[in-house]
């Protein structure tokens, strides 16, 4: 019979495994903590003692080191060949022709709607709204509550914290925090980081 | 003992006003980083002391103007940095490398400059020195040679350190309700890091607040005869920079990426240099990131703080080298904002009324530029 390891750390980790068992209760699910930045050496380490000769994954990592974290572990399993289907709470409102990327993850009573795109490795929080036509980027985290504008474009590797509002046809480029609640009107470019507990941004420049 | 300085060098606007005269203006001023001004037409803007000021890179050469257009007063750079012409925004007037006029749009129908006019139209031009990866300014119509002001061993050691800084820079500024002073005798306190810093800091770096007795003899001497002349006072100013190992520290804990870098040296030790008066570089990771404070007083009671966080030179690109920063920059910030916190609270409680600080005998560092300051402040040493 199939199983499926779910692979993460921390609270994030213990939210995944409780949502797999509400979305498929008859899923054998095992869970597998493993320490986040871990190298690439640890994380096989962990792997390799995992069957997967007749199983899944999806990985379960918050937002840190933009996203990067649980990246490295999607990528590991990519290397062995395991599927990550994308985990869609029943209770998200999802337009059917949307097709979320492999190990994402869209929350319960999320709303993305026609002509979107969600790539790999996203995850949407409960109760976020990606209007029509907004493109998430790979590797990104939208939390709980977000609202996206209508064709609004959001990198890869962007975090989007409690509070944020994105409105219609704004970018947020590639390797954004934006985590200070209010509205963001203009696009933002690559590399910028808005904290609340920083009155500016931080920028990064050069490369 | 007790400290030479009135509560009045902290909080009142004339004596800030002074300052800024006497001591700011001669003295060599840190405005960025040369890896940020590595292409034509690159720039940095800042306003130092009052003065917008803006360097830019004009075909390989690098220069200091005040950022504003000799027309209309507009600046000419308005983002604090980027890649633009030096072109102001409001009339279109572009300026070469020499700070002249090399193309007023409409010209002769609409400006009609005698030559005598139009030769007075350019920007006014700073001195501009770079030690390794770091850009000076100097605001004064005469400045002093730069090393006069470090001495050769320090600028040697900032060339050194400073070659090794990555080109990929984060940046931010705190706008800090503190007098600058605050802050630079805070980083010469060895003894505040276990208190402040008791959670953060401490857990994995001992800073040893020591008394030196020769210092002390030294001081006191200092303290009773006085600074004898120019030749003196300014041997004491390149004494007031200095660094580079600190303290040892404890277990780095590896990080993945560390392999992507050119470690500044091997050893595992907090790095600090102190460049007098208000510069702070640091490297608490033993050379594998730095951390620079540039602390620019604004007011007597607000200094901006702008923070530059990076790492050893890469080895090459990496996909993850921003989100490197982003965790050193949230890192420094729990540190930083315990500093912040405790000089907010110190400068809250001052007043003119205010009794000086009473020193320690491990302050004779702090203790040691009082006199030299307070002469500078007294016109008996003119910089």
């Amino acid at each position: 019979m199939s199983c499926k390891y779910v692979i993460g750390s921390g609270p994030t980790l213990a939210h995944a495994v409780a949502a797999w068992r509400e979305h498929d209760p008859g899923q054998r699910l095992h869970e597998v903590a493993v320490e986040p930045g871990a190298g690439r050496a640890a994380l096989a380490a962990v792997l390799d003692a995992l069957d997967f000769a007749d199983a899944d994954a999806f990985v379960a990592i918050d937002a840190q080191h933009l996203n990067f974290h649980r990246l490295a572990l999607v990528d590991a399993l990519h290397e062995r060949g395991v599927a990550m289907p994308p985990l869609v709470a029943a209770s998200a409102l999802v337009n059917v022709a949307v097709t979320p990327g492999e190990n994402s993850w869209i929350g319960p009573g999320a709303i993305v709607q026609h002509g979107c795109s969600i790539a790999g490795n996203v995850v949407i929080g409960a109760g976020a709204i990606v209007g029509a036509g907004a493109a998430i980027g790979a590797s990104s985290w939208i939390d709980d509550g977000v609202v996206i504008g209508r064709a609004a474009t959001i990198g890869a590797h962007v975090s989007l914290g409690l509070g944020v509002l994105v409105g219609h046809g704004v970018r947020i480029a590639e390797y954004c925090v934006i985590d200070r609640a209010g509205r963001i009107d203009k696009d933002v470019p690559a590399r910028t980081f808005l904290h609340a507990s920083h009155a500016g941004p931080i920028v990064i420049v050069g490369h | 003992m007790q400290s030479r300085l009135p509560p009045q060098a902290y909080i009142d606007q004339a004596w800030f006003e002074r300052e800024r005269e006497l001591l700011f203006k001669p003295l060599w001023q840190f405005i960025g980083l040369k890896g940020m001004l590595d292409k034509h037409n690159a720039f940095i803007t800042r306003t130092l002391f009052g003065i917008p000021v803006v360097v830019q890179n004009l075909r390989g050469e690098l220069r200091a103007f005040e950022n504003v257009c000799p027309h209309r007063q507009n600046p000419i750079q308005t983002a604090p940095h980027g890649v633009r012409a030096l072109t102001c925004g409001y009339h279109g007037w572009n300026f070469d490398s020499e700070g002249a006029p090399a193309h007023i749009p409409f010209e002769a129908e609409l400006y009609r400059y005698s030559p005598e006019e139009r030769a007075c139209l350019h920007l006014r031009r700073f001195a501009l020195e770079c030690i390794g990866n770091l850009v000076f300014i100097n605001l004064s119509a005469e400045p002093m040679p730069i090393k006069q002001q470090f001495g050769s061993a320090m600028t040697a050691a900032l060339a050194h350190c400073s070659l090794a800084f990555d080109n990929e820079v984060a940046m931010t500024t705190y706008d800090a309700r503190f007098n600058w002073k605050l802050v630079y005798e805070n980083l010469r306190d060895a003894n505040h890091p276990s208190f402040v810093h008791a959670q953060t800091l401490s857990k994995y770096a001992t800073f040893n607040a020591k008394v030196d007795d020769a210092a002390l003899e030294s001081l006191h001497r200092m303290r009773a005869d006085g600074i004898p002349d120019k030749a003196r006072a300014l041997a004491l100013l390149r004494s007031f920079s200095g660094g580079g190992r600190d303290e040892p520290i404890g277990h780095i804990p590896h990080q993945s990426w560390f392999d992507e870098v050119e470690r500044y040296r091997d050893h595992d030790w907090y790095y600090n240099w102190l460049v007098f008066p208000n510069l702070h570089i640091a490297s608490p990771t033993g050379g594998y990131t730095f951390t620079i404070e540039h602390h620019i007083p604004v007011g007597p009671d607000r200094t901006e703080m702008v923070v530059y966080y990076f790492t050893a030179k890469k080895k090459q690109p990496y996909p993850a080298s921003p989100a490197v920063l982003h965790d050193l920059m949230l890192s420094t910030d729990v540190i930083l904002s315990e500093d912040i916190g405790v000089l907010e609270q110190v400068q809250r409680t001052l007043h003119a009324n205010a009794r000086p600080a009473r020193l320690g005998d491990y302050e004779y560092i702090n203790a040691g530029i009082e006199p030299w300051y307070m002469d500078v402040m007294e016109g008996k040493i003119v910089l």
